[in-house]
């Protein structure tokens, strides 16, 4: 049986790549919304999957606002496309 | 939501319900941009036309130059008020951009080669944005609608693509263009391509959200 990746097998990582898998660009507030996570867990979260390569964490501003927007990358992609292939092997899908 | 280990299937759960919330999101999109350029487009042609009816002075045909003037800086403050407000963007908020700027893109490059062939004696050229207002803008609405699933989108789209090739035979077979029905027909195109089907999708959101 195939290993799940543990970066990806937690409940706020997961959260993220699933929701980065199904949209182009999301911003931080906007995955703080969806996940309902505190801002500091989200944050760590979030260095952890840009320090694997997972996402790409864009910092910018918007007027005098700063705007965190995260996308996924292609080993992201990849690397949650396995993930999901190892859950179904899992559950017998 | 915390760090915490999940079961396979808690993790198949989640993936579900995470996908299940972003996709909401894909049925409510942000319409002022189409609807501003429509309600310009609309007072223009129906300014142009009483203007030259009431004084015969064919000098009022360069108010059509308002709908660039004031569209483009329109569109801009409305693209980057939207930008800062919308906290996603979906593959379809891609493809609707992409598709509408390269509209746009066509409607530049077409008034630069109507404006050399006016200034090489050809004025006539200009009829090229009219059949590009029916045809181009059409098919953009068209694919809207298949892009949104939204039918009044792809009806509206479809009737102006007609028109444009009404317009064209028309001029193919040397039946004259009077404003008189000619604007009306482009009125009721932007009506159609843009304006209902912006109040139909507000309904739906409306009603989509009690």
């Amino acid at each position: 049986m195939k290993e799940l990746d543990p970066l990806l097998h937690s409940q706020l990582r997961l959260a993220v790549m699933s929701i980065l898998m199904n949209v182009d660009e999301a911003d931080f507030v906007y995955l703080k919304e969806k996940t309902d996570a505190t801002s500091g867990n989200l944050s760590v979260q979030i260095d952890k999957l840009s320090s694997a390569g997972y996402i790409a964490v864009e910092k910018g501003f918007v007027g005098k606002k700063t705007r965190t927007v995260c996308r996924i990358t292609e080993s992201g992609r990849m690397a949650f496309e396995k993930y999901v292939e190892a859950l179904k092997e899992y559950l017998n899908l | 939501m915390e760090d915490k280990k999940l079961s396979p299937k808690e993790s198949m759960d989640l993936i579900i319900s995470m996908i299940q919330n972003t996709k909401q999101r894909v049925a409510a999109p942000d319409m002022r941009v189409s609807v501003m350029w429509a309600v310009l487009a609309i007072v223009t042609a129906i300014s142009v036309w009483i203007l030259i009816s009431v004084t015969r002075n064919s000098l009022f045909s360069f108010l059509w130059f308002a709908i660039p003037v004031i569209g483009i800086p329109a569109n801009l403050i409305l693209a980057s008020k939207t930008r800062s407000k919308n906290l996603v963007k979906t593959y379809l908020d891609r493809v609707s951009d992409g598709l509408w700027k390269s509209v746009g893109y066509i409607a530049i490059g077409l008034t630069i080669a109507c404006f050399i062939a006016q200034q090489l004696g050809y004025p006539q050229a200009w009829m090229a944005m009219l059949y590009y207002a029916f045809i181009i803008v059409g098919f953009g609405a068209v694919a809207s609608g298949i892009l949104l699933r939204e039918n009044s989108y792809i009806f509206g789209g479809m009737f102006s693509i007609f028109s444009g090739f009404a317009v064209i035979i028309c001029n193919l077979c040397q039946i004259p263009l009077y404003y008189s029905w000619v604007v009306p027909l482009y009125v009721l195109c932007f009506l159609l391509m843009f304006i209902i089907p912006a109040f139909i999708i507000s309904r739906k959101i409306k009603s989509a959200k009690r």
